[in-house]
């Protein structure tokens, strides 16, 4: 079965040629005009992959990755206007997973959509619990649990970042190390695609985010965890 | 300085025209007074000696003894030679009365006066001819405390000169850094705006009308100025926003041709890769256009990352050749061992867009990048080491009229009539002087060894391991 992507996009002429280019990769594409229309295909037909434009009509594009945050683990990639600029963290922290920047190319797209479906990377001879302070990880279920059995509910990248870094535990991991095992970006993608997400990582499994136990940074080398 | 020396000179000359006026009209009433004094006692003497009193004792009432400040001499030409009387009979006429005034007043008769100094004191001596007894009368006052007035007027006057200076000398520093003080605001805030900061704006000076009307027309001036600059960096960052949505049509639809382009004959084939080549390098042009109109609102953001230089170099130019004609070779990356335990500060994105556009000018105008070199450059300040990366290739190289253009937006210097000219943008090399000016550092072009053309960037450099943490680091995770 094919992936199912929902384009969010408010211009006509550029959501009829993604589709045809994404159609052409191989997806099925559902469209939406506006964050609302978004939300209701979203309902109907849940997707795998999210393309929203930041700048859409009425419900901005970070309020509709927000509400569809509220609801799904759904993979979001954002299509902003430039790279530079601070909408890329508000995005990632709106709950965006990637982003591109328009005008972007098809086959950039596909590869950010593919490094996003990926399955968590099976690691041999690894145990099939990752654990640390209180709480588990099950990459071949997807599931990140307390001991006392309680979920906490993660994306897909956060999952596959908090795997990255229990299956090295104590190891200082590079943000390029990270980038490229959960995100597939080589020397020069973002590091604060990094960053967000270990902030929103350590919100959910830290006790006190601003003093972070488990996962540590390490100046000018990258992040560890600490069990 | 000017002040305080033209208040020395003032000073100065002030206080000697005092001095020497204050002295000349004293002496010259001291003068007029003995001479007063000098004929009524001779009026008193003549009378006297015609009365029958012998000239000494007339003398001696003439001064009394207790008067200090004058003494009284007689000259007669008597029938035995000159006879001299004096009172005290201490003085010779020839050390009590300047000889040039005897011999006016004896040899000729006049009656004179005449200011001296003798054994340290100021005198008055007055001559005056005595016809009747063929002889003259000689009137010595002394005017030693005229002289201690005049000391006092002259240490007075000299103090006052100090005063002056000093006073003047701060007078001149106030006044000058006051007056020139809106000329100075000037050209700081001139200067700011040169550099780029176009907000700046000279306070207004209220109660100097001079200075209110320059305050207000330079602050206009630079409101005009700002607004048409604004106005134009907005006009190209709304073009090139707004050629975005058709171009990411254009894109995405030209990627599903190209699928299909094998069901296509071979005219529209080549049709189709002609489009495609275009609509990339219009792509490029727009994103370098939106890159070059953020730099110049200032609305540019830079992500500080800490690197290693061999590393970010390397990988650079790696993913450089990634998008590279495949035909043009891969250059040898040198890394001077001299780097080692240096870090760079810089935005990785920007920086990767500054390698690649170098790389691409070399294959475009130098048949391909021979070789890129990293090595240390040299210490600013004493500071942090810097790195220089160069790019150098073997090509025609670069007139050294054109090396400071190239950087130039849309220039097109004598290889424009190259192979592969026109396929380029004409802001690669604009843009990497933005990109290496945002992160701090510096771009030059100059000759390779070889011949071709060297470009060199100089970017500021961090010892490895220090704790120091400079502002602008990406994310505080």
């Amino acid at each position: 079965m094919s992936s199912r992507i929902l384009v969010v996009e408010d211009d006509e002429r550029i959501r009829s040629s993604m589709r045809l280019a994404l159609e052409g990769e191989g997806y099925d594409v559902d469209e939406a005009a506006n964050g609302e229309e978004a939300l209701e295909q979203f309902a109907e037909h849940p997707a795998d992959v999210a393309l929203i434009d930041l700048m859409l009509p009425g419900m901005d594009g970070f309020e509709c990755c927000r509400a569809l945050r509220r609801q799904s683990a759904v993979p979001i990639i954002i299509v902003t206007a430039r790279a530079d600029t601070h909408d890329v963290v508000a995005g990632l922290e709106a709950g965006a997973d990637d982003y591109v920047t328009k005008p972007f190319v098809t086959k950039e797209l596909g590869a950010r959509i593919r490094a996003l479906l990926r399955r968590v990377r099976p690691v041999d001879e690894e145990p099939t619990i990752l654990a640390f302070g209180d709480l588990e990880l099950v990459p071949e279920e997807g599931v990140l649990r307390h001991k006392d059995g309680t979920e906490v509910h993660c994306t897909k990248t956060e999952f596959r970042l908090l795997c990255e870094l229990a299956s090295s535990p104590s190891k200082v991991l590079s943000r390029e190390q990270l980038l490229d095992r959960v995100w597939g970006y080589d020397y020069f993608g973002d590091g604060r695609l990094v960053d967000v997400h270990i902030r929103r990582l350590r919100t959910k499994i830290e006790p006190d985010a601003a003093l972070p136990r488990h996962i540590l940074t390490v100046r000018g080398m990258g992040y560890k965890l600490v069990p | 300085m000017t002040f305080a020396l033209g208040a020395l000179v003032l000073s100065v000359s002030m206080g000697a025209i005092s001095f020497f006026t204050t002295r000349h009209y004293l002496v010259i009433d001291r003068e007029h007074t003995a001479i007063h004094e000098a004929a009524l006692n001779r009026t008193y003497v003549v009378q006297h000696v015609a009365a029958g009193t012998t000239i000494d004792q007339t003398l001696t009432t003439v001064t009394p003894h207790s008067a200090p400040h004058s003494s009284s001499f007689l000259e007669e030409q008597g029938k035995h030679g000159v006879v001299w009387y004096e009172r005290t009979f201490r003085v010779t006429p020839q050390t009590a009365i300047p000889a040039s005034l005897r011999a006016m007043v004896i040899g000729r008769h006049t009656a004179a006066s005449q200011t001296y100094v003798s054994q340290g004191d100021p005198r008055i001596a007055v001559g005056l001819p005595l016809p009747s007894i063929h002889g003259a009368y000689f009137e010595v006052f002394t005017i030693a405390d005229l002289g201690h007035t005049l000391r006092v007027l002259a240490l007075a006057l000299f103090a006052a000169g100090v005063v002056t200076t000093v006073l003047g000398a701060a007078l001149g520093r106030w006044a000058s850094g006051r007056s020139l003080r809106p000329l100075t605001g000037v050209s700081r805030v001139a200067v700011a705006i040169a550099g780029g900061e176009l907000d700046t704006r000279l306070v207004s000076a209220a109660g100097d009308p001079d200075l209110a009307a320059l305050t207000s027309s330079f602050n206009r001036m630079v409101d005009q100025l700002q607004e048409r600059i604004e106005r134009e960096a907005r006009f190209t960052s709304d073009v090139s926003h707004e050629l975005r949505s058709p171009l990411t049509t254009l894109a995405a639809s030209l990627e599903v041709l190209e699928a299909q382009a094998g069901s296509l004959s071979g005219p529209g084939r080549r049709a189709l890769e002609l489009l495609s080549a275009d609509v990339r390098r219009f792509q490029r042009m727009v994103g370098d256009l939106l890159e070059i109109s953020r730099s110049d609102s200032g609305s540019a953001e830079v992500s500080l990352e800490e690197v290693d230089p061999g590393e970010l170099v390397r990988h650079a130019v790696a993913a450089a050749y990634r998008v590279l004609p495949a035909d043009i070779p891969v250059p040898r990356v040198e890394v001077d061992p001299g780097v080692n335990g240096t870090h760079l500060w810089v935005d990785k994105r920007r920086f990767e867009r500054v390698i690649s556009n170098l790389l691409e000018n070399a294959s475009l105008y130098g048949g391909g990048a021979t070789a890129v070199r990293v090595a240390p450059g040299g210490e600013p300040d004493g500071r942090a080491p810097s790195i220089r990366v160069s790019v150098e290739d073997a090509g025609p190289g670069l007139p050294p009229s054109e090396r400071a253009r190239i950087f130039e937006r849309f220039y097109r210097g004598h290889a424009a009539f190259q192979r592969g000219a026109g396929t380029g943008t004409g802001l690669g090399l604009a843009l990497v002087a933005e990109h290496v000016r945002l992160q701090g550092g510096k771009v030059w072009a100059d000759e390779a060894d070889g011949g071709g053309a060297r470009f060199t960037i100089e970017l500021p450099g961090q010892p490895a391991d220090t704790d120091d943490e400079p502002a602008g680091q990406v994310g505080s995770a």
